[in-house]
């Protein structure tokens, strides 16, 4: 809430013009009711001539209101917008901050409903909400002064039932703040839901899973149901409890003020005037009730977008120019243990608690220039080893160097800006082939990009589409082959042109000839800059300076391609029959 | 609603029978009342109001509640025919489509049309029948008056028309630049790694902000204009009254009417525009309703995957009499128009057989595999799985008759085992233990702290790549389907593991057919025969052997692959 605050506070100019303008509103709404009673008033008292007058009036105070009350609204309405603006943005770029283990715990689709949802509920807090947060003590403010002024006794007996909903709705304000969360969770589970089963809609498709998805959304639907008819069942207090009270109180004005008219204590005129004092406060009191189902609504909201705001961001000093900019490429991991889960051993949970060790006590050195190949079975903890250079993840023990330099003091774009990494999954954005390809540097030179196509052996493929560079791709590059898409981040990675290189497994789904093509162009291209290479292809790790064989997140063997095929270890093993080909072709 | 039309009434007739003491006589019929009544009259009115008052909360709980509940239903049931209708969508329309834009059409659309329920849009009915009721009152107590406060409705219809040619344009372009927001919130959070690794952070921000921005400023024009709507009406409300005023108060002086009466109409006036302040809110809010509506009724308009003919003969249980032949006639096929990706494909899969298919990246191996289980239909030609078109096939019995492990590994949140499932009840634990250790996913499944009922994150993000492809095997394994499909089924394997997944198969294949796709020459090798592609055209076909003596693109591809590096693409001539 005091976050909002501060957001609020951003635009208080506007505020207090917006306010302005309903304060006007709401005394040009109190005066009409004077005048009416004046003119009722002259009317009784035969005074004809003056109504006209009266009526003139009228219509004068109505125009005037309307203007100011046009502009209260779009005023206090945008600014509404506008915070909307800022806080998407901000949450926005916060997201861009926040490391995948946010992302693992939380899904796509609900932050979606996050950044959509639950902001429209904080924007009608700040903008409706405001507004009759203002407008309501105004108008009861004004009220009570002409009705305490007609008459205090039959003021203070109409404003019983008033205290009674109030104590009524302090009792709803917090079930409705948690039942408001309930139903903003649930909606975040529909989106995660549709989110999810269409971005696998293939899979679906060819497990003819359709009905057992729309089963299994329907469930979802029927909790989020469920939880929305829970809070409509205090919701819909609200407003007949309002209302009952305003008619209670506009039943004792009427019996009491009566018999005050009939004891000529009152006249008929200040009675009918009060009654419309009352009157004007139904609109009010029942937007007391809007006012509480908001703001309960947005509480709930913000609460759920704090678990963005307050996710802390990787932590990583600024960037104050004392790291140069040329990266000599130096890497090494330092007695680097690593754990997904958050305490080792207890949730591991297996029978002995270095199962949730991916990697443990792994030291490997990498000297500028230097070509390092990880090599492992599926699992060892070869992507866990790399995504550590540019800290996707933090190490739980032990240390990351480049260029002898601990990585969590180096500014984290600049070391990202000089590791680039072509990730073991291709991601694609739905833009063109040349956007995409420039990814890292927007505003690269053609004849760059076009460079980049080349040496990722793209050319070919190009040449098919008419729209060649223009090409768009679909969602992840959905409109692309397998091949395609790889060697398309492959390109991506040339443009960025990094001091360090990395290939998780960049071009397994490359069949040879291509992967031969493209490594031996690449390796033109960023010769004299160190590479780690990940792969389980011996024709692409048999040249690397170093190889590192994980097992089970140890190292178990490193050496030259020659010393380990010497060893006979488990080099020679994982290798063996491709190798065994290898020789067999040759014949 | 009946309650809330009597209360100004009730407050005429206290004043003229008890305050104002003027003498006109009140109606006869109340006379007995009164002198029921007696000295308390003025309390029995009070209690009448009470009454009234009562009545009106509890109807309008009722009414609240209902509604909610007809339009939390009513809404999911949309909701639920919308997913069930994107279900069936046929692939291409996924192709272009980015699935944020589709959360947001069953998200934010359709609460847009819960808004609509939430102002109480549908009592908009209830209003004009509380309005209807209203002028029949004011002409039933004084038709004189009535015309003159009916003045207000001729510059109200304009306003609000003026509104109404306006707000469809902007309402329906609010729509599409959330959608498009949300497509691109959808695309950027699914790829935040990329987005960071290569410091796009400030770009993508700045893009955000640009689509941000745009749907700010539509959404304030329409709040100006809702604005200028709502005020209009209340002005106008207070015009009406003095109009009343004006032109009632002569009458009183006339005494052609009461001065209870005037009230009444005063009262009655400030109703009247109750309801019409309510519907002008409301009118937006259905507006903005009507422009999602109309998006989400374009796309249950879309046209679904054709079903094919149901099997007559065939009953479920023949689903393992597939034979499991396959065969590909002159089949052409372009995914746009004018650019072709398969051309004049035949070859013939005879049951029982394993064929592969290699060729280049991008030469339409996997294209022949998505026409093979009918995500898309062939441009010319014809495919014929157990000697029917495809085209005839049920769609479901033909899917189901084909297990298919796709180039792209997509895994959903669940445990593993739902994964392995999906959605087939049938499968008991030891059926998919089975299928994880032909696919040699049983080890690190075993390794998993919860096992098979280990949690699985979107995409699979918590697993190796190679963990999540084995799955995906195991999967296709678990669907135990007469056809197995293959593409790049173990591209991110080590090839020990592969080696090992090679053996367990043999057995599993014995009686079934297998279409293979596969880079790493290894895998394929022992294939009955194997197809070469490239660009699209069916180049050779045969054994290894056959195509080894060949000497054609085949041993072409078979040298390059086992060439000893730095030698580049030249073939290292045996
Ligand atoms: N985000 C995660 N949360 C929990 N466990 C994870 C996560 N990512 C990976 N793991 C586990 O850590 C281990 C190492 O995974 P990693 O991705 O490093 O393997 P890999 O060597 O790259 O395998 P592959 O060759 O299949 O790509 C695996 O057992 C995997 O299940
Ligand atoms: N959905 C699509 N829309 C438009 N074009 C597509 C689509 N999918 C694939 N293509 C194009 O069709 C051609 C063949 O693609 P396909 O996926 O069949 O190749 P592939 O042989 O499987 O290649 P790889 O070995 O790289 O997986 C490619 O040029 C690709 O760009
Ligand atoms: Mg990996
Ligand atoms: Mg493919």
């Amino acid at each position: 809430m005091k976050r909002l605050l501060r957001y609020v506070a951003r635009y208080r100019l506007r505020y207090a013009s917006g306010i302005l303008c309903t304060v006007l509103t709401a005394t040009l709404a109190m005066v009409i009711p004077i005048l009416i009673r004046n003119a009722i008033n002259a009317v009784q008292q035969r005074h004809f001539a003056r109504v006209p007058g009266f009526a003139e009036l009228i219509v004068a105070a109505a125009l005037g209101m309307g203007v100011v009350r046009w502009l209260s609204r779009s005023i206090i309405f945008n600014c509404g917008r506008d915070i909307e603006y800022d806080l998407r943005n901000d949450l926005f770029a916060r997201l861009l901050t926040l490391s995948p283990s946010f992302y693992e715990r939380l899904k796509t689709g609900d932050l979606m409903s996050r950044m959509i949802n639950d902001l429209t509920a904080v924007r009608m807090m700040v903008g409706l909400g405001i507004l009759t947060f203002i407008n309501t003590p105004l108008y009861y403010l004004y009220a009570l002064a002409f009705m305490t002024s007609l008459n205090g006794r039959l003021t203070l007996a109409s404003l019983a039932p008033y205290g009674v909903l109030c104590a009524g709705i302090w009792r709803l304000a917090h079930t409705l703040m948690e039942r408001s969360l309930r139903v903003q969770e649930e909606l975040g589970r529909i989106g995660a839901r549709v989110q999810e089963s269409l971005a696998g809609i293939q899979v679906v498709k060819a497990y003819t899973a359709e009905e057992h998805e729309v089963a299994r959304f329907r469930e979802i639907n029927q909790t989020y149901n469920a939880e929305n008819l829970r809070l409509a069942r205090v919701r819909g207090m609200l407003m007949p409890l309002i209302r009952g009270a305003a008619a209670t109180a506009a039943m004792i004005v009427l019996i009491y003020g009566g018999f005050l008219v009939t004891q000529h204590r009152m006249s008929l005129g200040d009675l009918v005037a009060f009654m419309s004092y009352l009157g004007l406060l139904a609109w009010p009191t029942t937007s007391l009730g809007w006012m509480l189902s908001i703001y309960q609504r947005g509480k709930a909201s913000m609460k759920r977008l704090a678990d963005i705001f307050e996710a802390a961001p990787v932590p990583a000093p600024s960037d104050d120019g004392q790291w140069g900019l040329e990266v000599a490429g130096a890497i090494e991991w330092e007695h680097v243990w690593f754990s997904y889960f958050a305490s080792p051993g207890t949730n591991g949970g297996a029978d002995d608690g270095a199962a949730a060790w991916a990697l443990r006590d792994v030291n490997i050195k990498v000297q500028p220039g230097e070509k390092l190949a990880i090599v492992g079975r599926t699992g060892a903890g070869k992507s866990t080893l790399v995504k550590l250079l540019t800290r996707l993840i933090e190490p739980t023990a032990g240390r990351v160097l480049v260029d002898g330099r601990d990585v969590r003091d180096v500014p984290l774009a600049r070391l990202r800006r000089s590791v680039g990494v072509v990730p073991q999954e291709p991601v694609l954005f739905s833009d063109t082939l040349a956007r995409n390809i420039a990814f890292g540097c927007p505003g690269a030179p053609r004849a760059e990009i076009e460079r980049a196509a080349v040496a990722a052996g793209l050319v070919g493929d190009l040449e098919a589409m008419p729209r060649g560079m223009e090409t768009r791709v679909g969602e992840r590059g959905m409109t692309l082959s397998g091949g395609q898409k790889q060697r398309v981040t492959v390109a991506r990675l040339l443009t960025y042109d990094p001091a360090v290189v990395v290939l998780d497994d960049a071009l397994s789904s490359v069949d040879t000839e291509t992967e031969h093509a493209v490594l031996h162009t690449l390796g033109e291209s960023v010769k004299g800059r160190s590479m780690v290479v990940v792969s389980h292809r011996a024709s692409t790790v048999r040249d690397a300076d170093q190889i590192v064989v994980l097992q089970d997140g140890v190292v178990a063997e490193r050496g030259t391609h020659e010393e380990l095929m010497a060893r006979r270890g488990a080099y020679a093993e994982l290798f063996r029959r491709q190798l065994l080909e290898e020789e067999l072709a040759s014949y | 609603m009946g309650c809330a039309l009597a209360q100004p009434y009730l407050v005429k007739l206290t004043i003229d029978l008890f305050l104002s003491g003027t003498a006109h006589a009140p109606a006869p019929y109340f006379d007995p009342l009164l002198r029921l009544a007696g000295g308390h009259g003025l309390l029995m009115m009070g209690f009448c109001y009470l009454l009234m008052v009562a009545g009106e909360f509890t109807t309008f709980y009722g009414q609240y509640y209902l509604t909610m509940a007809v339009a939390q239903y009513s809404l999911s049931d949309l909701r639920i025919a919308l997913f069930a209708r994107l279900e069936r969508l046929p692939l291409a329309f996924f192709d272009s489509t980015p699935v944020g834009r589709l959360v947001s059409r069953s998200t934010t659309d359709i609460d847009a049309i819960n808004e609509m329920f939430n102002a109480g849009s549908l009592t908009i009915l209830v209003d004009l029948l509380t309005l209807a009721g209203i002028v029949a009152i004011m002409f039933a107590l004084n038709a004189h008056l009535a015309l003159w406060s009916l003045c207000a409705i001729p510059p109200l219809l304009v306003i609000i028309n003026l509104f109404r040619v306006r707000a469809r344009a902007l309402y329906r372009e609010i729509r599409d630049r959330l959608a498009a927001l949300n497509a691109y919130l959808s695309e950027a959070l699914s790829g935040m790694a990329v987005i960071q690794l290569f410091t796009h952070e400030a770009e993508s921000g700045r893009e955000f902000e640009l689509l941000n921005r745009r749907s700010r400023d539509i959404q304030r024009t329409a709040n100006i204009y809702e604005a200028g709507l709502f005020s209009s009406v209340e002005a106008l409300s207070s015009v009406t009254v003095a109009l009343i005023l004006w032109a009632g108060g002569g009458e009183v002086v006339r005494a052609m009417i009461g001065i209870g009466t005037l009230v009444a109409f005063i009262e009655y006036a400030q109703k009247f525009f109750f309801p019409l302040r309510d519907i002008s809110t409301k009118y937006t809010v259905l507006q903005s309703a009507l422009a999602a509506t109309e998006r989400i009724k374009d796309l249950m308009e879309e046209v679904p995957e054709a079903a094919g003919a149901p099997q007559r003969a065939a009953p479920r249980a023949a689903l393992g009499s597939t034979r499991g032949e396959i065969v590909f006639d002159q089949v052409s096929f372009a995914y746009r128009p004018g650019e072709p990706v398969l051309r004049d494909i035949s070859f013939i899969v005879e049951p029982g057989r394993k064929v592969a298919v290699v060729g280049a990246t991008g030469s339409g191996k996997t294209t022949i595999i998505k026409l093979l289980a009918r995500f898309y239909d062939v441009t010319s030609g014809r495919i014929l799985v157990d000697g029917r078109d495809v085209r005839a096939w049920d769609l479901r019995e033909l899917r189901r008759a084909i297990g298919l492990v796709q180039q792209d590994v997509m895994l959903f949140s669940g445990s593993v085992g739902d994964n392995l499932r999906m959605g087939r009840t049938g499968l008991d634990d030891r059926a998919l233990m089975r299928a994880l250790e032909r696919s040699q996913a049983l080890t690190f499944v075993r390794g998993l702290p919860h096992g098979l009922e280990e949690e699985v994150i979107e995409r699979g993000a918590n697993l190796s790549a190679g963990q999540r492809q084995l799955l995906a095997f195991a999967r296709a394994l678990a669907y135990d389907a007469p056809i197995l499909v293959m593409d790049e089924a173990t591209s991110s394997v080590d090839s020990e593991t592969e080696r090992l997944l090679q053996l367990a198969l043999e057995e599993l294949l014995a009686d079934r057919t297998a279409l293979v796709v596969a880079h790493r020459l290894s895998t394929i090798e022992r294939a009955d025969r194997i197809l070469v592609l490239s660009k699209g055209i069916l180049r050779e076909s045969g054994t290894h052997r056959e195509l080894l003596a060949q000497g054609g693109l085949y041993r072409r591809l078979f040298e390059v692959q086992y060439a000893p590096p730095g030698t580049g693409i030249e073939p290292s001539a045996a």
